[in-house]
């Protein structure tokens, strides 16, 4: 316990817990009564909000929010390795923090152990799109923030975008831009984009990363209990998600391209 | 067509016939040319590519700018913080390292580390190779390049008086050091 205890913050008690007011319904989820989407389609995402280049400091960096989703992602680099050995390719460093008010429960820093799993995830999603031969014996950081969470599937899905396109707005050599998103089976229907509370409810759920440009997946993440068939059902729905959200995407890099050379010029 | 911003990994349209030589920021996959960076895809010569001004990591060929950090017997390590004409940002330098063998073309045998360099001194080299793990290696074997900026004992901004040679102005001392070549000079 000592060792993972940072004595330059202030730290909250070992415990705590929001309270709960007598006027608030308790929720209760009830077992099959709630295994209808509630708001949403079961095949709709949740908007996008993305906006490149918000942190000045960084080479690149981008904002995400979908609905309670909130991350910001910079990008530094391409600087040189540290106590590395001599490598031919560079190396992509990802690294996953949550905001301490990010999700229900406080996250207490430094003790967390699940930012790093997400971190590797979203690693593995960009690996592949990175043109890493162009950067022999350097490093590329990738920091992200998540400020609010909603759903770990959300968290990588949103996260592994707004790395990409921090990564083109630093002007990174990829390959193509990696679009991702989630799905997740509850009963016998596939809800895509899922949030907290509705990936609570399902048996299973897959995260899908993919270059929609290039027609290429580059990782496909996936826990809990699926059958071969609604795996690739889940597959093929969020590939195709992927295509609608690459367009927003590109709208929102054109944007900030055009704005960038009005600017200089 | 050619004024438009392209992705990454956007095909890029090209007119028919033999594909042009490919520069930065544009690849080829499965006989596709396509884009690695957003910019806009413009012709440089007889190669296409996409131009983009961001600091980049030394590459061999690369002129380079830095200031001497340490010194040894056989060689003198530089600090980079210009590459190509692109300042790096601050705490990103790579660290350069120049070998006695490197600072100029004639007479290596003799090159003595202390003669040429001092700490401190701006230098401008040309990146030979990519080194080993920790550093580049820098060459000053031309006559543009070497030191270009460099403090007298007295502290004092010195002027060159030969290939050799640096003189203060204020105490008129010479002082040794391998110079560049000022640029405008016949």
């Amino acid at each position: 316990m000592q060792s993972a205890f940072d004595r330059r913050r202030i730290n909250g008690p070992e415990e705590s817990s929001p309270p709960v007011f007598a006027t608030e319904a308790l929720e209760i989820p009830s077992g099959n009564a709630q295994k209808t989407r509630k708001g949403r389609n079961t095949s709709d995402i949740r908007p996008i909000f993305l906006q490149p280049g918000l942190i000045s400091q960084a080479n690149g960096s981008a904002y995400i929010e979908t609905e309670r989703i909130k991350i910001a992602c910079s990008v530094y680099g391409p600087r040189q390795s540290k106590n590395t050995v001599y490598s031919e390719k560079g190396r992509l460093n990802v690294e996953l923090k949550f905001a301490p008010f990010s999700c229900e429960r406080r996250r207490a820093p430094l003790r967390d152990a699940e930012d790093r799993s997400i971190a590797v995830a979203i690693q593995q999603a960009l690996l592949s799109s990175v043109r890493l031969e162009m950067f022999p014996k350097s490093t590329i950081d990738v920091f992200l923030v998540v400020i609010e969470a909603d759903g770990i599937e959300g968290c990588i899905a949103s996260g592994s975008i707004a790395a990409s396109t921090a990564l083109a707005d630093a002007g990174i050599d990829m390959f193509g831009l990696v679009m991702s998103c989630s799905a997740a089976v509850v009963g016998t229907e596939i809800w895509i984009d899922p949030t907290q509370e509705e990936s609570n409810l399902a048996d299973g759920s897959l995260v899908l990363a993919c270059m929609p440009a290039l027609g290429s997946v580059t990782s496909v993440w996936q826990s809990g209990r699926m059958t071969p068939s609604q795996v690739l059902t889940c597959i093929e729905a969020c590939e195709s998600k992927c295509t609608d959200i690459h367009s927003v995407v590109a709208q929102s890099l054109l944007d900030s391209a055009r704005a960038a050379t009005t600017t200089n010029a | 067509m050619a004024s438009d911003i392209v992705l990454p990994g956007q095909p890029i349209p090209l007119p028919r016939g033999p594909v042009p030589q490919l520069g930065r920021g544009i690849y080829e996959k499965d006989s596709q040319v396509r884009a690695s960076l957003v910019g806009i895809p413009r012709f440089e010569g007889s190669s296409l590519a996409i131009s983009r001004i961001r600091p980049q990591p030394p590459s061999p060929n690369s002129i380079v700018l830095g200031f001497v950090t340490r010194l040894s017997p056989l060689q003198a390590l530089l600090s980079i913080t210009v590459v190509d004409g692109v300042p790096l940002p601050p705490g990103e330098e790579f660290t350069g390292v120049i070998r006695s063998q490197d600072v100029r073309a004639t007479e290596k045998d003799k090159v003595k580390i202390s003669d040429c360099f001092r700490g401190g001194d701006v230098v401008r080299g040309i990146v030979i190779s990519l080194g080993d793990a920790r550093s580049y290696f820098v060459s000053t074997a031309r006559n543009d390049l070497g030191v270009i900026a460099a403090t007298s004992e007295a502290g004092v901004t010195m002027e060159p008086v030969s290939w050799q040679e640096m003189r203060c102005p204020k105490t008129g001392k010479v002082e040794k050091r391998k110079c560049a070549k000022p640029e405008g000079i016949p």
